[in-house]
């Protein structure tokens, strides 16, 4: 019994001495969370204190835009700021355009911040596509023609209709054609910026020396080989007439050749709108142009591919033709200090129809924008007023409004004023153009690769031709 | 219950202080990975919603002429460019670990293409060098040899980019020159005086001995160099090209899901990725046993 009391008792010592031990561990516990809260909370406010200076209000401005969708129009509430995204492509110098008219948006809307993110033509498609699937697409995106339909027809632009019919967008002065041109069905989803057409410039000086007359504004195909030809013939070893077009993007080359024989790269619903033996037509005659040595061989085409506008093979002077879209006639002639650069239409087919049609940069607001309103408002602005336009002038074409048109006229340089001239020039040939389906991209590639194992001689045109039908089909029957 | 209580009560303050690496590590890694395993039994074009497809994927890609290209190029990529990479890094140890003088001031300079060896910069400035007016060509005329455009021909472009993994031989360098200095050199001493040579004291004594080493930096090199992305992208401009001869795995993987918005294949394509790296670091694995000797 004794050992037993005594066991008792030492068991109750220690089970006294737990308890302190217990009280003591929960207060060492407590000290903990106590330190635990307080570096938590550190590094939060620490987190809150970076965010903030890039962006203020992010977190308010969601519940802003619902009471000012409910309540009308109420001075009080549009006060209250926003942010907005928007994104673009371009080069260094665009960019410097497209941030002097944002900041003239937000100097008349204070209370709109517009956040901006660009990149080049390639990388811009690739984010787009992954910030929308994300669901953080910026709220004003930039739209083309070739990509609008992928992105209309998954659900991932928002339809313009109301904001044009309750003014905020004020399309009054756009001419129908124009606003028709961001049309999917009967809704608009992209405003244009500007309207541009494509063709090959050449640079006058470069012509001069060589003793070459300048091509013709209406050459056909047949005379556009004869140039290409007998420029080549002056120039050095090493210099090419004209950079390897047979492969690339599908538009514009292969889609103004197929429009000129009255077909078209897809049909409305979607499918191929031409023939394989189309497609041979195109390649045999790149590949004899190859032969030749008019054009440059692949490797050296493939060296150029990607190169920026300051280093592409016209630039650099190894090529004396090039085709580019008539708003980037300026941007070349700041590359040279001698001679106009200057352009002629695409070649076309004898007897054959015209392959123009409209194409420009458009503007168009994301599904899932918290802010649709103030997005349609930076688009009214961005293609409406004057101080836009002012600094846009023809940056990505001319402007589509016609007042605006005129608006900018006496502003333009004279490579720009060329631009627009050539822009007029061309406007009237248009015809309008199916969109691209769904899976373009992939068609694109399969045209691409065949194109250039072509130029490589991996294999024969004849071949490549039905490789790429057979992709391309599969792609777009799936 | 209540055992699972008194562990909480034990060690929630732990696991508080592990939860920023818990949340990361489900948040970041666990349910990424897991949608993507879902996702790669689904047709997905990352806009509208995921429909299911079953086995297709996975069995599409054995008709892709593309992947099966783009398998051969990440495997003649692999399997050239690691052991170059290993051979000249074990080169410029066995150099480095002459004792030299400034031998830190080597070691350091070595290793710099290392730290920015995977960076677009590198990418860009090996465009200039193996370019059609680059460096290389420069060199090769001034003995009178006409250069090519070695990274836009199919035949050469990849070898360009195995030139490049050979020189990011740093990291392996480093680790090779510290198993270089744990050979006892007691048994270099013995051997000198039974009158073996250099190179057979390299064979008999070196080579075995730092086996396990030459393991960790295959086995670490090999998981790396597959999941290359960087350099090819970089070079060929995002394409792959000329004519798919640069088109590693990685890149055919990112065009497919964020070119073509085909994020159902790209990523049961991931998951052939990860069990294909898994099956050949299992056969390094095993393959060691044969020839990885351990002193202890």
């Amino acid at each position: 019994m004794k050992t037993f009391t005594k066991l008792h008792s030492v068991s109750n010592n220690m089970f006294d001495i737990k308890q302190e031990k217990i009280k003591g561990g929960f207060r060492m516990k407590l000290k903990m969370l106590l330190m635990g809260l307080v570096s938590l909370f550190l590094v939060l406010a620490l987190a809150a204190c970076s965010g903030s200076s890039n962006e203020p209000t992010t977190s308010d401005s969601g519940g802003d835009t619902k009471t000012e969708d409910k309540g009308s129009e109420g001075t009080t509430a549009e006060q209250k700021p926003v942010e907005i995204r928007f994104t673009w492509w371009g080069d260094t110098k665009r960019n410097e355009v497209y941030n002097e008219i944002v900041d003239r948006f937000e100097a008349e809307y204070p209370h709109i911040k517009v956040k901006r993110e660009f990149g080049g033509w390639g990388d811009y498609w690739d984010r787009l596509a992954t910030q929308i699937a994300g669901g953080n697409a910026p709220d004003v995106v930039s739209m083309h023609q070739f990509y609008v339909s992928d992105y209309a027809r998954r659900n991932a632009l928002k339809s313009l209709n109301d904001y044009i019919s309750e003014g905020t967008i004020n399309l009054s002065d756009f001419p129908e054609s124009a606003v028709n041109s961001g049309k999917i069905g009967d809704d608009v989803f992209m405003v244009a910026k500007g309207i541009t057409m494509p063709g090959y410039a050449y640079n006058t000086a470069l012509f001069d020396e060589l003793g070459v007359e300048y091509p013709d504004l209406n050459w056909t195909w047949d005379e556009f080989q004869a140039k290409l030809i007998e420029v080549s013939e002056k120039l050095p070893d090493g210099k090419y007439a004209i950079s390897d077009l047979s492969g690339g993007q599908l538009q514009p080359n292969l889609r103004y050749f197929l429009r000129q024989k009255g077909k078209d790269l897809f049909t409305e619903d979607g499918k191929l709108a031409f023939e394989k033996e189309d497609l041979v037509e195109w390649w045999t005659m790149w590949d004899e142009l190859r032969k030749k040595g008019v054009i440059p061989d692949a490797a050296t085409g493939v060296e150029y591919e990607n190169a920026p506008l300051e280093q592409n093979m016209f630039v650099t002077g190894l090529t004396a033709i090039t085709q580019i879209p008539a708003n980037q006639i300026y941007l070349y002639q700041q590359q040279f200090s001698e001679g106009e650069i200057r352009m002629v239409r695409f070649p076309s087919r004898a007897g054959g129809e015209n392959g123009e049609y409209i194409e420009g940069a458009y503007l168009s607001v994301t599904e899932k924008s918290k802010h649709p309103k103030e997005a349609a408002l930076f688009i009214n602005f961005f293609v409406t007023n004057e101080k836009s336009l002012e600094v846009f002038k023809v940056e990505q074409g001319s402007p589509a409004s016609s007042k605006m048109s005129e608006f900018v006229k006496p502003l333009l340089d004279p490579a720009q004023a060329r631009a627009v001239e050539f822009i007029q020039i061309t406007v009237p040939y248009g015809r309008p153009a199916p969109y691209a389906p769904l899976g373009v991209n992939e068609v694109e590639q399969a045209y691409k690769d065949n194109a250039t194992a072509i130029a490589f001689g991996q294999i024969s045109i004849e071949e490549a031709a039905e490789n790429f039908m057979k992709t391309a089909e599969s792609v777009l029957n799936k | 219950m209540e055992a699972l209580s008194s562990f909480w009560k034990r060690n929630w303050v732990g696991y508080f202080f592990l939860a920023p690496w818990i949340i990361g590590l489900i948040g970041l890694s666990a349910i990424p990975m897991g949608t993507s395993l879902y996702l790669s039994f689904t047709n997905y074009d990352m806009f509208t919603s995921p429909s299911w497809t079953g086995l297709d994927n996975y069995t599409n890609m054995f008709e892709d002429r593309k992947w099966m290209n783009s398998i051969k190029v990440t495997m003649t990529y692999v399997f050239l460019g690691v052991p170059l990479q290993l051979l000249f890094a074990l080169s410029v140890a066995l150099l480095l670990n002459k004792g030299i003088n400034g031998v830190r001031v080597y070691r350091a300079i070595y290793y710099v293409p290392s730290l920015f060896g995977g960076s677009v910069a590198i990418a860009l400035l090996w465009r200039q060098i193996f370019g059609g007016n680059g460096l290389v060509n420069k060199v090769l005329g001034f003995f009178g040899i006409e250069g090519m455009n070695w990274i836009s021909s199919p035949d050469t472009a990849i070898y360009t980019l195995v030139i490049l993994t050979i020189w990011q031989f740093g990291a392996p360098m480093v680790i090779f020159l510290a198993g270089l200095k744990q050979v006892p050199v007691e048994l270099y001493e013995s051997s000198r005086i039974d009158g073996a040579s250099s190179i057979k004291q390299f064979f008999s004594i070196t080579l075995p001995l730092i086996t396990p080493i030459i393991f960790f930096n295959l086995v670490m090199q090999i998981i790396g160099a597959f999941q290359a992305f960087t350099p090819a992208y970089i070079i060929s401009g995002g394409s792959g090209g000329p004519l798919d001869s640069t088109l590693f795995y990685t890149l055919y993987l990112y065009q497919k899901g964020f070119t073509h918005f085909q994020m159902g294949y790209a990523s049961a394509m991931a998951w052939f990725l990860l069990i294909g790296i898994a099956f050949i670091t299992a056969l390094v694995f095993l393959s060691a046993k044969k020839w990885v000797y351990y002193q202890d």
